[in-house]
């Protein structure tokens, strides 16, 4: 298994800026070869990163850890040795021009490292030590040992203080939402700001078709092949994210993809074998008696619609280079079928990554990402129409759906026949997409480093629908056959470019001044086209007798400069205070011009010590970032008029939503403090942060008086605060020479207010029972509670043992006198109440690493939401009376007298009350749970040098919750905010399980050649 | 630090051109667009009359819900069902849809006049007068139907934020004097020939429309000298005595749109089964049904022509003005002209005046009738003959038999309910509409009991 791969995209930087006196290679010079090697293990480290002090000489060590510096100036130097993961060293050597000295390095590992080079969130690359504020940074082992389909899900349960969730269960992704530090808008969704190589990048749910409301299959992060990425670096908060300005007040995740090390080209193929299946079917009522006590026949259409669906990937990476040109290449397929059958994924991609020193002031950076993707979904979520998992939930057990004379029959009230929709409905959908970048670095002058990058992405998203002719119940248009064809363009093009100026004017004092700009431009342009009326044979819109088409065009732009100021004393201190002047199109022109200005302090307090506490360090920052309401809202300024024709005629009337000429961005104020301390000899690090973000001018729709003939507006409606802890800890806790263990656990807080509300209580997600109201957490539960007596705290139940309905005068009376009768007090005068809350209190994981002498190696990664609520509209809808499917349904239909019987109208009373369906979300999941083992005899190795590793891995194994339904991680809303009325979803609809797209087991076997 | 500033600024200036912030939303165009030129201002006025449409039909089928017109046909459709039997809970579609819409008419019609006036040098003077007096017809319409359905109705509503409410007595003087201005605005300069055909739905007729409305809100007012002069204004008979909204598809008829393309709701049967077993005139709206059952029972029959979703729908039912007339001759004493005129309804046959309306075939009264027995039968001519029209609501109000909410199997007569519970969309923003400032008028729960106007 080829070791770390770390953050070589800053490193031709950080050689630049880490060295204070540049001396360039001049005169008498010699070599110096070696290998850096683990001090625990003796293999050969890569990419340990070697710089002769005082110069601008350096090398990197390749793959078996050997590694050359030629031209090192000759007398007495010192090469300092960094990697990842481990203690940085320093070593002394004499040179003789003309001569080559050896020396071999080894490197002690360190679970604090306080040297690691980041990038973002500070304008240009810093080490670790000298910033403000926590950041997060994974690297590629953790990515490619997850075995996830995609680099979000590869995520989950690494970074403390994000709460990421597989919204659904389906191939490709299944819809991931990442949350840093609680929720933060609602309008511009909770998903923060993605950066690949410098290239500003999509990460939309969008489905074009409708796949179910406002559920998300997929978001586009699943087109990046976790493979090619090297680390990943995430900040969480606004302290940290100033220098993004109007974009960052979900935080940052930027992504670095490899960079190719220096050596003969090394390849290495990876072939990957998965099996998903269904974790565990839900009881279904299969009591062969109907309401009349009739003998009824039940199907269990739960094993007609999953299955066991196998998926594939195949990766093969060439990388090399020399001291002047560096490269990674890819190429990647895979292929993956959902558990509902007839779903579908497929992927391939290819990239090119260069770097390559043109002269020794310019150095290029060229990445190319070329990726398509083709899904077959089917809709599910709260589509009742032709969704499988809607009609699953909704279709009585007693209905026979099998074809008769090749007739699929319909239920009877809700949904379509499931075996009719897996066999003859589509919704196929083709995704191109290209994301380059082209850097240039250039030093003209000693200490002078300015950067240039031009990032695209270009994607082409095709997305169809296939309904035929008499798969939806009714007379809609949509029974007479739909086929719907939609194309949407999506090009963001940014460019930055940054200067930094490392100077020191007096003593102890370096000084580091950087300024820069940003532009980024976005545009979107939607066609589509709808036939209904399909003839009997035929699938495009050409089928179709009836039309109708559309076409949207969106362009947003935003431009930035900032500047920053570092200041360094005594290596020890390190200030830095930065501000970023930001404007958006989508703001007015009077508010466009923002300025989000940050602080921040780090005191090494202790660094590479022996003993108990062996690194420390304390840090604190304040800053200030934006939010813009997205690129569905970006002409939100304007106040528009609508087309309305009549009588064939063009015509126009105003927009009832009306234009905030006014508009400004969202605003974020964020502090934290935090430490990160090294204690045992290195065994133990600790990093801790505590964090309090005030989010004011929260974008959301104020009513407009109707009288006026608008609405709405998009207006500044209140402020909202995110205070929480994240605690890191990691522990070695066995260092043996063959037996190695390591621990990782994490563990965050988060609690979420509404501080202030200026317009009255709404329903965040429309048609769904929760709310944004003052004083509570964003999205709590809000609705019908089951009435109690005041005195007693017993349920008030009728005179046939049902429940009461708070909201209902025929349980509760039609007057206040009535109610307060009923419950001997007024507990229950309100008809609706807060009853329950889908934010989670605390979030943990706990990752264990074994290693048994150098072939064999286990982990184990458990993550766990805990203390939140779940909303069961799955279950509610299956004991409503349409569908009477639920085995709870069951109990209602049992003879008198049995213990499980359930008065008659039971669950007709608590369709009702949602506080019955409220249910404790908790949860623990084995979420990764893998074997590799290094097949490295001698013959082997003549043709894979480093042998071959093969991993047996599971993930989703097992969940422990009390939660009743498939998964209580998936969510009726995606990442999706936008909206209006009945379909309007915000950042803070979470908790909501209705007709989700259960969430698989995987089982998956890999193999790893290199050569 | 500051040079570097400049030069970073330098260089984005260079690198990014001429970058403009300052984007147009090529999807819809904004108010400057539309409102400042002529082309935008005509297309003002079709979106008036679409928004027209839309408002008269919301009021038309809650009118006819809340009276024992209507019903639905729909097991789903609860808060439609809950409305026929007088039960309209604050914040529900059916509550504030007839203000919403009503309000959107009024302000597209503010938005034309405006128009019309700051572009008064650039249009022609027939076409902008034709312009002006549509824009205070349609929003005098949709005033007098938010005052038909509320108990007091906001009149000033352009160029505020907080519309404050006033009751009948001071909202219906404002309507009359629309339609007052509308008159005398075409009196004064006829609508060119450019309106008529290109601007105004073909079909309407723009004179006959401001004195049909002139003469009901005159009747209502109890003005009935000019309510006799404006109902003999309306034409009784050619191609113009009838103005059809039509509906071209994809656009569909506002009893279609009721609950989105199907057929939520139909005409009681109890309806066509009143009638005098000779009379006509179930044919032009219903098809007779035996079967056809809403959802708490009421026995139902489908309607006819307007079924379809493109089926055009009359502005007003010609036979109205004729009705008005002989409500004012009656109430002047004139009781043989009023027999006349409702006889001229009641005798209306195949063939008639030529024109595509319902049609009784009854026979002409035999013999004079009293005031109190004329204005009885106008009364119940006006049930048969304005059936869909809303205008049903109007009158079980005024002739006070309203009879407050009622449960199933009760088969609803006359009216449920006086008066819609007030908009939650504008008590969310308008503290003249809060709940204290403004609240709910108590419904009657016994009958016979008057509705209070003020």
């Amino acid at each position: 298994m080829n070791f770390l791969h770390v953050r070589r995209g800053a490193v031709a930087l950080a050689l630049a800026i880490i060295a204070p006196a540049l001396l360039l290679a001049q005169g008498a010079s010699g070599t110096v070869r070696g290998k850096v090697t683990d001090a625990a293990n003796g293999r050969g480290l890569a990419e340990a990163q070697l710089i002769v002090a005082g110069t601008r000489v350096g090398a990197i060590s390749g793959g078996n850890g050997e590694y050359l510096i030629t031209g090192v100036p000759s007398g007495a130097r010192s090469i300092t040795v960094r990697r990842i993961g481990y203690s940085p060293t320093t070593l002394p050597i004499t040179v003789t021009d003309g001569g080559a000295v050896t020396l071999d390095v080894t490197l002690r590992v360190s679970a604090v490292n306080l040297s690691e080079v980041i990038v973002t969130g500070s304008a240009a690359p810093t080490e670790k030590r000298k910033v403000g504020t926590s950041i997060a940074s994974v690297d590629s082992t953790l990515i490619s040992r997850a075995q996830a389909v995609t680099l979000d899900q590869a995520l989950q349960g690494k970074v403390a203080g994000a709460q990421i969730s597989q919204n659904s269960g389906g191939p490709g992704g299944g819809g991931m939402s990442v949350r840093l530090r609680g929720v933060n808008s609602f309008i511009s969704g909770s998903d923060p700001l993605y950066i690949i190589d410098g290239v500003i990048m999509d990460n939309g749910s969008a489905q074009l078709t409708d796949l179910g409301g406002r559920s998300n299959p997929q978001n586009r992060l699943a087109d990046l092949n976790p493979a090619d990425i090297e680390h990943i670096e995430i900040i969480r908060g606004a302290a940290a994210a100033a220098l993004y300005g109007s974009r960052a007040n979900n935080g940052v995740v930027q992504i670095f993809t490899k960079r190719g090390t220096i050596g003969k080209p090394r390849f290495s193929f990876t072939s990957r074998y998965a099996t998903n299946e269904l974790r565990e079917q839900q009881p279904f009522n299969l009591y062969p008696f109907n309401e009349n006590g009739r003998p009824v026949a039940r199907f269990n259409y739960q094993d007609d619609i999953f299955r066991k669906a196998p998926a594939t990937e195949q990766n093969l990476t060439v990388e090399g280079g020399n001291e002047q040109t560096r490269y990674f290449l890819s190429a990647n397929a895979s292929a993956e079928d959902g558990i509902l059958k007839s779903t579908s994924s497929k992927r391939q991609g290819a990239r090119v990554n260069l770097q390559q020193t043109l002269n020794t002031h310019l150095i290029a950076n060229v990445t190319a990402n070329y990726v398509t993707t083709q899904n077959q979904f089917q809709a599910f979520g709260e589509n009742n129409d032709y969704g499988i998992m809607g009609s699953l939930f909704f279709a009585p057990t007693s209905v026979d759906f099998r074809p008769v004379n090749g007739i699929y029959p319909l239920p009877p009230a809700l949904g379509t026949n499931p075996l009719l929709a897996i066999d003859r409905i589509k919704n196929p959908q083709t995704i191109d997409r290209f994301i380059g970048s082209s850097k240039l670095t250039w030093t003209p002058v000693q200490d002078l480093i300015l950067d240039y990058t031009i990032g695209v992405d270009n994607t082409s998203f095709e997305a169809r629908q296939f309904l035929p002719r008499n798969a939806v119940l009714g007379t809609a248009l949509n029974s007479t056959g739909r086929s719907q064809s939609v194309f949407q363009g999506n090009r963001i093009v940014n460019q930055d470019g940054i200067a930094t100026y490392s100077w020191k004017p007096i003593g102890d004092f370096v000084l580091r001044t950087t300024g820069g700009f940003n532009y980024t431009s976005q545009k979107v342009r939607t066609t589509s086209a709808v036939a209904n009326g399909l003839a009997p044979v035929g699938e495009l819109v050409g089928a179709g007798s009836v039309f109708s088409a559309s076409q949207t065009e969106v362009e947003l732009r935003t431009l930035g400069f900032f500047g920053q100021q570092e200041i360094a004393i005594k290596d020890r201190l390190f200030l830095s205070g930065a501000v970023r002047y930001d404007a958006s199109s989508t703001f007015a022109p009077s508010e466009r011009w923002q300025a989000f200005p940050k602080i921040s302090a780090s005191y090494v307090v202790l660094t590479n010590r022996d003993g108990l506490v062996n690194n420390l360090r304390l840090r604190g920052a304040l800053g200030w970032a934006g939010s813009q309401p997205g690129i569905v809202n970006a002409y939100s300024q304007f106040v528009t008029y609508g087309q309305l024709p009549f009588a064939g005629r063009p015509g126009f009337a105003n927009d009832v939503t009306y234009g905030n000429p006014t508009l400004r961005n969202e605003r974020a104020r964020e502090w934290e403090v935090g430490t990160e301390a090294g204690l045992f000899s290195g065994k133990v690090s600790v990093d801790a942060t505590y964090y309090n973000r005030l989010v004011s001018d929260l974008l959301f729709f104020r009513p407009l008086a109707t009288s006026t003939g608008f609405s709405r507006q998009f207006f500044p409606i209140g402020s909202m605060s995110n205070k929480g802890v994240e605690l890191m800890v990691k522990t070695t806790n066995v260092d043996a020479p063959n037996f190695k263990w390591l621990t990782t656990a994490t563990y965050s807080t988060n609690k979420n207010n509404v501080e202030k509300l200026a317009i009255l209580d709404f329903q965040s997600a429309g048609g769904y029972p929760n709310r944004i109201r003052a004083g509570q957490p964003a999205g709590v539960f809000y609705g019908s509670y089951a009435a109690r007596n005041c005195v007693t705290g017993a349920l008030l139940l009728d005179s046939l043992g049902r429940y009461r309905r708070s909201n209902q005068t025929v349980d509760m009376g039609a007057t206040l006198d009535q109610r307060r009768a009923i419950s001997q007090g007024t507990c229950n005068d309100s008809v609706n109440a807060v009853i329950g809350d889908p934010n989670p209190s605390w979030l943990g994981s706990l990752l264990n690493e074994f290693s048994i002498g150098k072939r064999l190696r286990f982990r184990m990664l458990l993550d766990g939401v805990f203390g939140n609520d779940v909303m069961n509209l799955s279950t509610r809808a299956q004991n409503a009376g349409v569908a009477s499917n639920s085995y709870e349904y069951e109990r209602e239909l049992l003879p008198f007298g049995d213990a499980r019987k359930l008065p008659p109208g039971f669950n007709a009373r608590t369709q009702g009350i949602f506080q019955y369906w409220v249910e404790d979300g908790s949860f623990v999941k084995l979420r990764e749970l893998s074997a590799t083992y290094s097949i490295d005899a001698a013959p082997l190795r003549r043709i894979f040098k480093e042998g071959i590793d093969v991993t047996v891995s599971g993930r989703n194994l097992a969940v422990w919750t009390k939660y009743s339904g498939y998964d209580p991680e998936i969510n009726l809303f995606g990442t999706n905010a936008g909206g209006v009325g009945s379909v309007q979803t915000t950042a803070a609809d979470r908790g909501f399980d209705f007709g989700g797209y259960p969430i698989p087991r995987v089982w998956s076997v890999s193999a790893r050649f290199t050569y | 630090m500051r040079m570097i500033k400049q030069s970073a600024a330098a260089l984005a200036a260079i690198s990014l051109g001429a970058c403009s912030l300052d984007l147009q939303n090529p999807n819809s165009p904004t108010e400057a667009q539309v409102t400042t030129n002529v082309d935008g201002v005509i297309a003002l006025a079709t979106g008036l009359q679409s928004r027209f449409a839309t408002s008269y039909g919301n009021f038309a089928y809650t009118a006819g819900l809340v009276t024992d017109e209507f019903a639905s046909t729909s097991a789903s459709l609860i808060s439609i069902s809950d409305a026929e039997q007088g039960a309209v809970p604050s914040g529900t579609g059916i509550a504030d849809n007839v203000f919403n819409s009503a309000y959107r008419t009024v302000r597209t019609a503010d938005d034309l006049l405006t128009g019309a006036d700051a572009l008064a040098a650039q249009i022609e003077p027939g076409t902008r007068s034709g312009l002006r007096a549509l824009a205070y017809t349609l929003k005098a319409e949709a005033l007098g139907e938010a005052l038909q359905s509320y108990q007091k109705i906001p009149v000033q509503t352009l160029g505020v934020t907080a519309p404050t409410y006033v009751g009948r007595s001071q909202a219906l003087p404002v309507v009359r004097a629309l339609l007052d201005s509308a008159a005398a605005t075409i009196a004064a300069t006829a609508p060119s020939a450019f309106f008529n055909s290109s601007i105004l739905t073909p079909g309407v007729n723009l004179s006959n429309l401001i004195q049909i409305f002139r003469a009901r809100y005159a009747r209502m007012a109890g003005d009935q000298a000019t309510a006799l002069a404006a109902a003999n204004l309306v034409a009784r008979s050619g191609t113009t005595a009838l103005s059809l909204l039509t509906f071209p598809s994809p656009t569909v008829n506002p009893f279609a749109a009721v609950t989105g393309g199907t057929q939520g709701i139909a005409v009681r049967r109890q309806w066509r089964q009143s009638m005098l077993p000779q009379d006509q005139r179930f044919s032009y709206f219903v098809i007779p049904s035996t079967t056809l059952t809403g959802r708490i029972g009421a026995l139902l029959d489908p309607f006819s022509r307007w079924a379809s979703p493109q089926a055009p729908l009359p502005v007003y039912l010609p036979d109205e003005a004729l009705l008005i007339k002989a409500e004012a001759l009656a109430s002047q004493n004139n009781l043989a002209g009023a027999q006349a005129a409702l006889d001229s309804v009641r005798t209306d046959c195949t063939g008639g005046r030529g024109l595509d309306d319902p049609k009784a075939c009854l026979p002409a009264l035999t013999s004079q009738l009293t005031q109190a027995d004329l204005l009885t039968e106008i009364y119940l001519q006006r049930r048969y003959e304005l059936l869909g029209t809303g205008l049903r609501w109007e009158d079980v109000r005024r002739r006070n038999t309203i009879r407050g909410p009622t449960a199933a199997p009760t088969v609803p007569l006359d009216g449920q309910r006086c008066w819609l519970p007030y908009a939650v969309g504008d008590r969310n923003a308008n503290p003249n509409a809060s709940v204290a400032a403004l609240p709910d008028p108590t419904e009657p729960s016994t009958f016979p009991s008057g509705c209070t106007v003020q």
